[in-house]
């Protein structure tokens, strides 16, 4: 019952959170002398990711490189901060409406 | 979870950036010095950073983690020559009344402290990210 949708959910979330780290290594490195922008590919990934297992990491393109070497954009990982932030909310009211409604269910809908 | 690995990321990079800051104001402090334990003046410091392979070696053990930390790898001092004011008066003056001075440009200094205190900012704003994310995750048993 909760596994259909629920399975899914929580790899988008692993996902999210991974990228997360990623972007959250980006920002630590936007100073790093030849640091490259880590990424993964999302789609890609959320199709193939086996459960449990780490994602894939790539080097972004299309990306500016300094004269240092470093081609870390700060614009966009802030905008993959917030919208990393806003998607994994969204899957985990997602997934606690979900296991509401099987509370519910067990408890003949006199729960909530 | 990768979520709180993300926190020690952010927070390698926050303690790497406050470095590069005290280093900067190090800087600052010292623009006139000219006695230092080494002998001479002054010379100005700066931070390399290097990113990290590995933030937390423990979990790495079990999972291969994606993302890397900073940290500040070397820290170098300035060797070009020093700045030479003609003051004969001043203890430190050489022979023909030269005083050695740090060769330093403050608003070099100052914009290299802004650009830290900005990449700060930046790696503060990642770790209320992912509490945020951290915390909603929570929510879900509530």
């Amino acid at each position: 019952m909760l596994n259909g949708i629920s399975s899914n959910l929580e790899r988008y979330m692993d996902l999210l959170s991974a990228r997360q780290k990623l972007v959250a290594s980006n920002i630590a490195n936007a100073d790093t002398p030849g640091y490259q922008t880590q990424d993964v590919d999302f789609q890609f990934e959320y199709a193939s990711m086996i459960q449990g297992e780490q994602p894939q990491i790539i080097q972004a393109q299309g990306l500016k490189t300094k004269a240092d070497g470093n081609n870390v954009d700060l614009d966009r990982e802030a905008r993959l901060l917030a919208e990393n932030a806003v998607r994994f909310n969204v899957a985990s009211t997602l997934l606690r409406g979900k296991i509401k409604l099987v509370q519910q269910a067990i408890q003949g809908g006199n729960g909530a | 979870m990768s979520l709180f690995s993300s926190l020690q990321v952010a927070a390698s990079g926050m303690s790497a950036q406050r470095t590069r800051a005290e280093m900067l104001v190090e800087n600052m402090a010292n623009a006139e010095t000219t006695r230092t334990p080494q002998g001479g003046p002054y010379r100005r410091k700066d931070v390399v950073f290097s990113s990290d392979t590995q933030a937390s070696p423990f979990s790495a053990v079990f999972q291969n983690e994606v993302g890397t930390g900073v940290r500040v790898a070397d820290v170098v001092e300035d060797t070009s020559a020093p700045e030479l004011r003609y003051q004969p008066g001043h203890p430190d003056a050489n022979a023909d009344g030269y005083v050695a001075y740090p060769k330093m440009n403050p608003a070099e200094e100052m914009v290299d402290l802004l650009n830290a205190s900005r990449s700060y900012q930046a790696n503060v704003s990642a770790i209320s990210a992912v509490k945020d994310m951290i915390g909603h995750s929570l929510d879900i048993l509530k």
